[in-house]
């Protein structure tokens, strides 16, 4: 798990050489967006909340659901 | 591949068009509001002509307190104090007083005592600018933000597009020029440069532009002709005078604001120095000298 | 160039491009920078939930039916401020999915309930690379009621390539069943996130983040505690790494996103779970996106299989008179499967900054496909539907 953790960050840092602000009209895409339909991202992660042992992650301070 | 909307208006004193390719009119229409949007937003803005507008109410508290400014001008006032200090003085938001010695309708040189009274208001060094606080220190000084009012306005215009999902399209405002990306067969926008010595219209070459802005400073915009001399509007803040080393000056940039600051401070240095600058900027440009020779790269 | 008064500290690459990139609006932003959103958006989504679950004991099966309207507004309030609030109605009908299939016939029970949830965000925007977000969320159904809090702080470095991300969570939870014993428990969440987020490419962007939570209080399902055998902890702890990397396909014009999930709690549940999606403009507006999810995970160590006690049948585990007081549960969700859900979406833009979708996504449960094949035994197929609709615009 550490290792997973390790090697992430390194790829994360060391797949960079710096980007220029003008370079990254792609990453400016809608679809580029981490949550780029938080509707969407509630149903679901509410959904599987609700039907699975696992969850967070993504944010804090979720608003619990009941789901005990 | 979508057809090509033009949208020409006028603003900031000069013909502006937006230019995109979208699948319908009303998505062409939706970018192109956007932007002309924006533009006049900031014209407004900054209008030394407007009463109510931010350069009014810096001006007339010359002389006076201090004032606070909103985060725009804080970011606009940043960058002319940085520009100021790279340009060794030359690029000088306090030097629009100026125009009040030279006066191009009438094709007079200025008042020798007028011309000396009004450099002691010009001098950015004298501006106490710590954000937000602003303070002209003595009545009469003046900030201008004419002289990248509209590069500025030009890169937010094609920001307000893209946001729009523009892809392949250009705002052009008088010649500065921001492209958002190249045509839909991913050729690169040409765009012509004007000919400083030809009637308007009349170009002198073509630099191709995939993305990023292009802006060109000349000596043809406004000048008149005395005794065989060029007097024109771009004045050297040390000295109150014109310059006359250049035609005109055309820098390609990534934004319309860096393109257009490049342009101007080249066009206030000699040849060497002005060529010698531009390529330590390692941007793209198209020189003439006043004797009509091209310098490029 | 010489030292003249005035001037800031020098550096190396200081030159008219950098000075002008500092300027506010003069590119569009990437989603990974750390800046005050111009545009104000409202969304609305309906979601229909469908699930079905066989109850090999009866032949029938236990079905759940959700109809989910919900609401999303963000809009900036000033270059600094952004306000964002969120509501959701969920209309439920059908019973829960049970525990050991084998008893949810005799004793599942039917549920007619509403949800509401709400939530505002509240998010200031300092000196172009930082931003502290607060979230208050409410929720509350018959038998439930939530308030949760959360502070979130964004710092970019100056190049906007490097976004680091702090949050810390409360939530507080009242339980008052309203069928079987009438009580009223108290739970309390914390939890804590930490994440980077880095622009690797002109194309890529990557995320890590990591989360602590921690529950205490009432843990059990009450329904399930009363009509079978579920006792479990007061406490729980639980961690997870979350990757997720965003890449654009200039080849062929689209947005792919993965993600995988590592969660592991001191209940001995540890799970994986990837998703896949390929986000493909089309002409005209249109984008399709098909998606996939696996996720496998192992059993609390309190769960006990569908294997009675000898003497005391169903649903009492082996060993329960001589330990009637430990930790049980037969709650699915806490069992040894693998889940997957392939899912379409369909996206059209429209004029006026429009734009409508509809997503449908099929979800199943089974014990074989756990990751490894140790399923929990005797587990029937949990199959869920849902389906989305959504009508959005951008101002």
């Amino acid at each position: 798990m550490k290792r997973l953790l390790l090697i992430a960050g390194v790829l994360l840092i060391a797949g960079c050489s710096t980007v220029q602000p003008w370079q990254k009209g792609n990453l400016a895409k809608p679809a580029m967006a981490f949550d780029y339909d938080p509707l969407q991202t509630r149903f679901e992660d509410h959904t599987y909340f609700s039907k699975e042992g696992a969850s967070g992650g993504a944010g804090v301070g979720g608003g619990g659901c009941g789901c005990n | 591949m979508f057809p090509l909307y033009s949208f020409p208006f006028s603003a900031m004193a000069s013909r502006c068009e937006a230019l995109v390719h979208a699948p319908d009119e009303a998505s062409a229409r939706a970018c192109s509001d956007a932007a002309i949007a924006e533009v006049r937003r900031i014209e407004t803005k900054y209008s030394r002509y407007r009463d109510d507008s931010v350069t009014t109410a810096i001006n007339r508290a010359a002389g006076g307190a201090a004032i606070a400014v909103d985060e725009e001008t804080a970011a606009l006032l940043d960058f002319g104090a940085e520009l100021h200090a790279q340009s060794d003085g030359l690029f000088d938001l306090s030097s629009g007083v100026l125009r009040r010695a030279w006066d191009f309708k009438l094709a007079r040189l200025p008042d020798p005592a007028e011309l000396e009274r009004l450099l002691q208001l010009v001098g950015w060094s004298q501006v106490e600018w710590s954000a937000p606080s602003l303070r002209l220190p003595r009545a009469g000084m003046e900030i201008d933000f004419g002289g990248i009012g509209k590069e500025y306005a030009a890169d937010r215009a094609a920001t307000a597009m893209a946001e729009r999902g523009a892809v392949h399209g250009l705002v052009n405002l008088g010649g500065d020029v921001r492209v958002l990306g190249p045509r839909p067969d991913s050729t690169p926008w040409r765009i012509s440069i004007q000919d400083p010595r030809g009637r308007p219209g009349a170009t002198v070459a073509q630099l191709e532009v995939p993305q990023g802005a292009l802006a060109t400073s000349g000596d043809y915009e406004r000048y008149f002709e005395l005794d065989g001399r060029r007097y024109c509007h771009l004045l050297d803040p040390r000295s109150g005078w014109p310059v006359a080393f250049w035609r005109s000056v055309s820098v390609v940039a990534p934004v319309c604001v860096a393109a257009g600051a490049c342009a101007t401070i080249a066009m206030l240095k000699p040849v060497d120095e002005a060529l010698a600058f531009l390529e330590q900027q390692g941007l793209r440009y198209l020189a003439i000298d006043a004797a009509g020779e091209r310098h490029a790269r | 160039m010489s030292q003249s008064a005035g001037r800031k500290s020098a550096s190396i690459n200081r030159n008219v491009l950098a000075a002008a990139l500092a300027l506010p609006g003069v590119l569009p932003a990437a989603h990974a920078q750390v800046t005050v959103p111009n545009a104000t958006l409202v969304h609305f989504k309906y979601l229909y939930y469908r699930d079905y679950q066989a109850d090999s004991a009866t032949g029938s099966g236990e079905r759940m039916t959700i109809n989910s309207p919900a609401l999303y507004l963000l809009t900036p309030i000033s270059d600094e401020w952004v306000f964002e609030i969120g509501a959701v109605y969920d209309s439920i009908s059908g019973a829960s999915p049970y525990f050991h299939t084998v008893l949810s016939g005799a004793s599942g029970r039917g549920i007619e309930d509403g949800r509401t949830a709400a939530d505002v965000t509240v998010t200031k925007y300092f000196g172009g690379r930082t931003a502290v977000s607060l979230r208050y969320a409410y929720s509350t159904e018959d038998d439930y009621r939530s308030n949760a809090y959360g502070l979130t702080v964004r710092h970019a470095t100056a190049d906007q390539n490097t976004t680091f991300t702090a949050g810390i969570g409360r939530s507080n939870d009242k339980i008052s069943p309203t069928d079987g014993p009438q009580f009223e428990e108290d739970k309390e969440t914390t939890d804590f996130l930490v994440g980077i987020t880095q622009v690797m490419t002109p194309d890529d962007v990557g995320q890590v983040t990591l989360y602590y939570a921690q529950q205490r209080g009432y843990l059990t399902d009450p329904y399930k505690a009363f009509w079978g055998i579920d006792n479990r902890p007061d406490s729980r702890d639980q961690w997870a790494a979350l990757f997720r990397w965003n890449h654009y396909s200039q080849t062929y014009d689209a947005a792919f996103r993965s993600s995988y999930r590592y969660y592991s709690d001191d209940w001995q549940v540890k799970a994986h779970t990837v998703t896949f999606e390929w986000a493909q403009s089309l002409p005209d507006g249109w984008t399709l996106t098909p998606s996939f999810r696996y996720t496998t995970q192992s059993s609390a160590e309190f769960y006990y299989d569908p294997i009675y006690d000898p003497l005391l049948g169903a649903p009492f585990p082996p060993g329960y008179l001589q330990n009637p007081n430990a930790y049980y549960t037969s709650d699915q969700r806490l069992a040894a499967w693998g889940g997957m859900t392939p899912g379409l979406k369909v996206a059209k833009a429209l004029p006026g900054g429009w734009s409508v979708d509809a997503k449908a996504e099929y979800y199943e449960q089974r014990a074989e496909w756990r990751l490894g094949g140790e399923g929990s035994p005797g587990l029937e197929n949990f199959k869920a539907q849902f389906y989305q609709v959504g009508v959005a615009r951008k101002f």
